[in-house]
Protein backbone atom coordinates (compact mmCIF):
# COMPACT_ATOMS: atom_id res chain seq x y z
CA UNK A 1 0.00 0.00 0.00
CA UNK A 2 2.93 2.89 0.92
CA UNK A 3 4.71 1.82 -2.50
CA UNK A 4 1.42 2.48 -4.29
CA UNK A 5 0.90 5.36 -2.80
CA UNK A 6 4.71 6.70 -2.97
CA UNK A 7 3.71 6.05 -7.02
CA UNK A 8 0.66 7.96 -7.46
CA UNK A 9 2.35 11.05 -5.73
CA UNK A 10 5.23 10.61 -8.34
CA UNK A 11 2.27 11.02 -10.91
CA UNK A 12 1.45 14.09 -9.57
CA UNK A 13 5.02 15.87 -9.98
CA UNK A 14 4.75 15.60 -13.82
CA UNK A 15 4.87 18.98 -15.42
CA UNK A 16 2.25 20.83 -15.88
CA UNK A 17 1.05 20.82 -19.77
CA UNK A 18 3.11 24.09 -20.72
CA UNK A 19 5.79 24.08 -19.04
CA UNK A 20 9.36 23.30 -20.09
CA UNK A 21 13.31 23.60 -19.65
CA UNK A 22 15.58 25.59 -21.17
CA UNK A 23 18.93 26.33 -21.02
CA UNK A 24 20.01 30.37 -22.36
CA UNK A 25 24.19 30.34 -23.03
CA UNK A 26 25.19 33.20 -22.74
CA UNK A 27 28.98 34.58 -24.57
CA UNK A 28 31.25 37.28 -24.15
CA UNK A 29 33.31 38.46 -27.03
CA UNK A 30 36.70 40.39 -25.21
CA UNK A 31 38.17 40.79 -29.12
CA UNK A 32 41.94 40.42 -28.10
CA UNK A 33 41.96 41.31 -24.96
CA UNK A 34 42.03 38.60 -21.86
CA UNK A 35 38.98 38.40 -20.02
CA UNK A 36 39.71 38.65 -16.01
CA UNK A 37 36.28 39.59 -14.66
CA UNK A 38 32.30 39.93 -15.99
CA UNK A 39 29.05 41.02 -14.53
CA UNK A 40 26.10 41.29 -16.81
CA UNK A 41 22.35 41.03 -15.83
CA UNK A 42 19.24 39.20 -17.57
CA UNK A 43 15.79 39.73 -17.23
CA UNK A 44 12.97 38.62 -19.42
CA UNK A 45 10.76 41.12 -20.95
CA UNK A 46 8.38 39.02 -22.31
CA UNK A 47 6.63 35.16 -21.56
CA UNK A 48 6.92 33.81 -18.26
CA UNK A 49 10.32 32.52 -16.86
CA UNK A 50 11.42 31.46 -14.07
CA UNK A 51 14.95 31.31 -13.25
CA UNK A 52 16.18 27.37 -12.02
CA UNK A 53 19.41 27.02 -12.01
CA UNK A 54 23.10 28.90 -13.15
CA UNK A 55 26.67 27.13 -14.17
CA UNK A 56 29.27 27.97 -15.19
CA UNK A 57 31.28 28.95 -18.93
CA UNK A 58 33.08 26.80 -21.26
CA UNK A 59 36.75 27.84 -20.62
CA UNK A 60 39.09 26.55 -17.45
CA UNK A 61 39.09 30.04 -15.85
CA UNK A 62 34.99 30.85 -15.60
CA UNK A 63 34.24 26.41 -15.47
CA UNK A 64 33.29 27.47 -11.68
CA UNK A 65 29.71 28.52 -10.86
CA UNK A 66 29.45 31.88 -11.16
CA UNK A 67 28.36 35.00 -8.49
CA UNK A 68 24.45 35.54 -8.12
CA UNK A 69 21.99 36.66 -5.65
CA UNK A 70 20.18 33.36 -4.60
CA UNK A 71 16.64 35.69 -4.43
CA UNK A 72 17.18 35.58 -8.25
CA UNK A 73 16.16 31.90 -8.33
CA UNK A 74 12.16 31.34 -9.15
CA UNK A 75 12.58 34.81 -10.31
CA UNK A 76 12.92 36.54 -13.91
CA UNK A 77 15.59 38.73 -13.32
CA UNK A 78 19.45 38.07 -12.42
CA UNK A 79 23.28 39.95 -11.66
CA UNK A 80 25.85 37.37 -12.65
CA UNK A 81 29.34 37.79 -12.20
CA UNK A 82 32.68 36.22 -11.71
CA UNK A 83 36.50 36.68 -11.74
CA UNK A 84 39.64 34.99 -11.93
CA UNK A 85 42.99 36.59 -11.34
CA UNK A 86 45.06 33.34 -12.77
CA UNK A 87 46.80 34.13 -16.17
CA UNK A 88 45.31 31.43 -18.33
CA UNK A 89 42.37 33.79 -19.46
CA UNK A 90 40.08 33.90 -22.45
CA UNK A 91 39.96 36.01 -25.48
CA UNK A 92 37.82 36.21 -28.01
CA UNK A 93 34.25 34.82 -28.07
CA UNK A 94 33.70 32.64 -25.44
CA UNK A 95 30.97 31.12 -23.03
CA UNK A 96 30.80 32.77 -20.02
CA UNK A 97 27.82 31.37 -18.16
CA UNK A 98 24.61 29.38 -18.79
CA UNK A 99 21.47 29.75 -16.92
CA UNK A 100 18.86 27.42 -16.92
CA UNK A 101 15.12 28.32 -17.14
CA UNK A 102 12.05 27.34 -16.60
CA UNK A 103 9.61 28.27 -19.07
CA UNK A 104 5.60 28.83 -18.54
CA UNK A 105 3.14 29.03 -21.40
CA UNK A 106 2.89 29.40 -25.13
CA UNK A 107 4.12 32.68 -25.09
CA UNK A 108 7.86 32.58 -26.43
CA UNK A 109 10.27 34.61 -23.67
CA UNK A 110 12.23 37.80 -24.70
CA UNK A 111 15.17 38.29 -22.99
CA UNK A 112 17.58 41.68 -22.03
CA UNK A 113 21.00 41.37 -21.30
CA UNK A 114 23.05 44.14 -20.19
CA UNK A 115 26.69 43.94 -19.86
CA UNK A 116 27.56 46.12 -16.62
CA UNK A 117 31.40 45.38 -16.72
CA UNK A 118 34.30 43.52 -17.98
CA UNK A 119 37.82 43.65 -17.20
CA UNK A 120 41.28 42.42 -18.32
CA UNK A 121 44.15 41.03 -16.05
CA UNK A 122 45.10 44.45 -14.49
CA UNK A 123 41.57 45.21 -13.22
CA UNK A 124 40.52 47.74 -15.84
CA UNK A 125 37.61 47.89 -17.89
CA UNK A 126 37.67 46.47 -21.38
CA UNK A 127 35.36 46.91 -24.32
CA UNK A 128 33.45 43.64 -24.87
CA UNK A 129 30.06 42.33 -26.50
CA UNK A 130 27.44 39.80 -24.75
CA UNK A 131 25.58 37.74 -26.76
CA UNK A 132 23.01 34.82 -25.68
CA UNK A 133 22.13 31.71 -27.69
CA UNK A 134 18.90 29.74 -26.64
CA UNK A 135 19.39 25.80 -26.28
CA UNK A 136 17.60 22.74 -26.62
CA UNK A 137 14.45 22.92 -25.05
CA UNK A 138 12.90 19.87 -22.89
CA UNK B 1 -25.66 -55.91 32.57
CA UNK B 2 -24.90 -52.49 31.80
CA UNK B 3 -28.34 -51.20 32.87
CA UNK B 4 -27.74 -53.43 36.43
CA UNK B 5 -24.96 -51.21 36.91
CA UNK B 6 -25.84 -48.56 36.69
CA UNK B 7 -28.91 -48.79 38.86
CA UNK B 8 -26.54 -49.38 41.92
CA UNK B 9 -24.78 -46.56 41.13
CA UNK B 10 -27.77 -44.33 41.28
CA UNK B 11 -28.75 -45.42 44.89
CA UNK B 12 -25.23 -45.00 46.30
CA UNK B 13 -25.11 -41.14 44.97
CA UNK B 14 -28.99 -40.40 46.73
CA UNK B 15 -27.53 -41.81 49.90
CA UNK B 16 -24.37 -39.35 49.71
CA UNK B 17 -26.51 -36.10 49.30
CA UNK B 18 -29.21 -37.41 52.11
CA UNK B 19 -25.93 -37.82 54.64
CA UNK B 20 -24.31 -33.83 53.31
CA UNK B 21 -28.24 -32.77 53.33
CA UNK B 22 -28.00 -33.44 56.97
CA UNK B 23 -27.22 -30.14 59.57
CA UNK B 24 -23.58 -31.08 61.01
CA UNK B 25 -23.55 -30.50 65.01
CA UNK B 26 -21.59 -26.62 65.57
CA UNK B 27 -20.92 -27.12 69.09
CA UNK B 28 -17.38 -27.32 70.32
CA UNK B 29 -16.84 -29.45 73.23
CA UNK B 30 -15.46 -28.28 76.49
CA UNK B 31 -11.96 -30.23 75.89
CA UNK B 32 -11.55 -29.08 72.82
CA UNK B 33 -12.02 -25.31 73.80
CA UNK B 34 -9.50 -25.96 76.76
CA UNK B 35 -6.96 -27.59 74.52
CA UNK B 36 -7.01 -24.49 72.06
CA UNK B 37 -6.63 -22.13 75.10
CA UNK B 38 -3.47 -23.57 76.14
CA UNK B 39 -1.90 -23.87 73.16
CA UNK B 40 -2.37 -20.07 71.73
CA UNK B 41 -2.07 -18.40 75.05
CA UNK B 42 0.87 -16.45 76.08
CA UNK B 43 2.88 -17.74 78.82
CA UNK B 44 3.43 -14.03 79.96
CA UNK B 45 0.99 -11.17 79.86
CA UNK B 46 2.14 -7.60 79.25
CA UNK B 47 2.11 -4.84 81.10
CA UNK B 48 -0.18 -2.13 80.56
CA UNK B 49 2.62 0.30 81.08
CA UNK B 50 5.05 -1.50 79.01
CA UNK B 51 2.47 -1.26 76.45
CA UNK B 52 2.11 2.66 76.69
CA UNK B 53 6.30 3.05 76.99
CA UNK B 54 6.63 1.18 73.95
CA UNK B 55 3.93 3.33 71.73
CA UNK B 56 5.73 6.66 73.50
CA UNK B 57 9.05 5.47 72.07
CA UNK B 58 7.84 4.62 68.82
CA UNK B 59 6.18 8.36 68.80
CA UNK B 60 8.97 9.94 69.35
CA UNK B 61 11.07 7.88 67.03
CA UNK B 62 8.72 8.31 63.93
CA UNK B 63 8.36 12.23 64.81
CA UNK B 64 12.53 12.51 64.70
CA UNK B 65 12.28 10.71 61.21
CA UNK B 66 10.17 13.26 59.93
CA UNK B 67 11.51 16.03 61.25
CA UNK B 68 15.26 15.15 59.61
CA UNK B 69 13.29 14.38 56.40
CA UNK B 70 11.71 17.85 56.18
CA UNK B 71 15.32 19.38 56.50
CA UNK B 72 16.84 17.35 54.36
CA UNK B 73 13.76 18.50 51.47
CA UNK B 74 14.78 22.00 52.71
CA UNK B 75 18.29 21.58 51.72
CA UNK B 76 17.59 20.29 48.24
CA UNK B 77 16.00 23.06 47.83
CA UNK B 78 18.02 25.41 48.71
CA UNK B 79 20.45 23.28 46.39
CA UNK B 80 18.56 23.28 43.23
CA UNK B 81 18.11 26.80 43.68
CA UNK B 82 21.83 27.58 44.11
CA UNK B 83 22.50 25.44 41.08
CA UNK B 84 19.77 27.30 39.13
CA UNK B 85 21.30 30.56 40.10
CA UNK B 86 24.55 29.82 39.19
CA UNK B 87 23.50 28.74 35.80
CA UNK B 88 21.66 32.02 34.94
CA UNK B 89 24.78 33.72 35.83
CA UNK B 90 26.91 31.34 33.70
CA UNK B 91 24.52 32.57 30.64
CA UNK B 92 24.77 35.99 31.18
CA UNK B 93 28.32 35.90 31.47
CA UNK B 94 28.68 34.44 27.80
CA UNK B 95 28.41 37.42 25.61
CA UNK B 96 26.49 36.11 22.94
CA UNK B 97 26.76 39.00 20.47
CA UNK B 98 30.74 38.53 19.86
CA UNK B 99 29.95 34.96 18.27
CA UNK B 100 31.90 34.99 14.66
CA UNK B 101 30.13 35.99 11.52
CA UNK B 102 28.96 33.71 9.41
CA UNK B 103 30.71 33.24 6.47
CA UNK B 104 27.38 33.24 4.03
CA UNK B 105 25.20 35.39 1.43
CA UNK B 106 25.11 38.68 3.33
CA UNK B 107 25.31 41.99 2.00
CA UNK B 108 24.17 44.24 5.33
CA UNK B 109 27.37 45.61 4.61
CA UNK B 110 27.06 46.28 0.95
CA UNK B 111 25.52 49.94 1.15
CA UNK B 112 28.53 51.34 3.06
CA UNK B 113 31.73 52.01 1.27
CA UNK B 114 33.39 49.16 2.61
CA UNK B 115 32.49 47.00 -0.80
CA UNK B 116 33.62 50.32 -2.68
CA UNK B 117 36.92 48.78 -2.91
CA UNK B 118 38.03 51.09 -5.50
CA UNK B 119 36.78 54.02 -4.22
CA UNK B 120 35.19 54.91 -7.59
CA UNK B 121 31.64 55.20 -6.47
CA UNK B 122 30.64 51.86 -8.11
CA UNK B 123 30.23 48.51 -6.64
CA UNK B 124 30.97 45.51 -9.41
CA UNK B 125 32.76 42.62 -9.67
CA UNK B 126 36.29 44.58 -10.29
CA UNK B 127 35.88 45.57 -6.72
CA UNK B 128 36.12 41.89 -5.97
CA UNK B 129 38.71 41.52 -8.55
CA UNK B 130 40.78 44.35 -6.97
CA UNK B 131 40.43 42.84 -3.96
CA UNK B 132 41.24 39.63 -4.38
CA UNK B 133 44.84 40.59 -6.12
CA UNK B 134 45.97 42.79 -3.23
CA UNK B 135 45.37 39.60 -1.14
CA UNK B 136 46.85 37.68 -3.32
CA UNK B 137 50.19 40.57 -3.46
CA UNK B 138 49.84 41.13 0.71
CA UNK B 139 48.77 38.44 1.79
CA UNK B 140 46.60 38.62 4.74
CA UNK B 141 48.96 40.83 6.54
CA UNK B 142 46.87 44.46 5.77
CA UNK B 143 44.29 45.09 8.14
CA UNK B 144 42.19 47.44 5.72
CA UNK B 145 41.54 44.26 3.57
CA UNK B 146 39.20 42.71 6.28
CA UNK B 147 36.31 44.22 4.33
CA UNK B 148 33.90 42.07 6.84
CA UNK B 149 35.46 42.73 10.29
CA UNK B 150 36.05 39.11 11.24
CA UNK B 151 39.64 39.57 11.85
CA UNK B 152 40.82 37.84 8.81
CA UNK B 153 41.97 38.54 5.69
CA UNK B 154 40.45 35.96 3.25
CA UNK B 155 38.27 34.93 0.70
CA UNK B 156 35.16 35.71 3.07
CA UNK B 157 36.11 39.43 2.33
CA UNK B 158 36.13 38.99 -1.24
CA UNK B 159 32.70 36.92 -0.66
CA UNK B 160 31.58 39.74 0.53
CA UNK B 161 31.63 42.54 -2.59
CA UNK B 162 31.21 40.00 -4.90
CA UNK B 163 27.60 39.08 -3.33
CA UNK B 164 27.43 42.76 -2.74
CA UNK B 165 27.96 43.29 -6.79
CA UNK B 166 25.29 40.62 -7.32
CA UNK B 167 23.17 41.58 -5.04
CA UNK B 168 18.86 42.33 -6.31
CA UNK B 169 17.97 44.96 -3.63
CA UNK B 170 19.04 48.19 -5.08
CA UNK B 171 19.33 49.92 -1.69
CA UNK B 172 22.08 47.00 -1.18
CA UNK B 173 24.21 48.31 -3.79
CA UNK B 174 25.31 51.27 -3.22
CA UNK B 175 24.83 54.54 -5.15
CA UNK B 176 25.66 54.17 -8.43
CA UNK B 177 25.58 50.55 -8.79
CA UNK B 178 24.75 48.97 -12.06
CA UNK B 179 25.50 51.57 -14.40
CA UNK B 180 29.03 52.25 -15.69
Amino acid sequence: MPVLAQQAGRDDLSPEPGVRFAPLHIYLDSGDRSLAAYQFELKATAGQIEIVGVEGGKHKAFSEPPYYDPAALAKDRIIIAAFNTGRDLPTGRTRIATVHLLIKGDVEPQYELDLTVAGDADGEKIPAEITFEKGEEK
Amino acid sequence: MALASSHNGAKLMNERIRHFDEEPSLEVSSRLTEDIQALFEPELSVPAETDRAVLDRASRHFAGRKFVKTRRIRWVALWKGAAAAAVVIFAFSLDLHDKPQRAVYDSAIAGTDAVDFDRNGQVNILDAFKLARQIELAGGNRANLDINGDGLVNRDDVDKIAFAAVSLTPAKQGPGKGVL
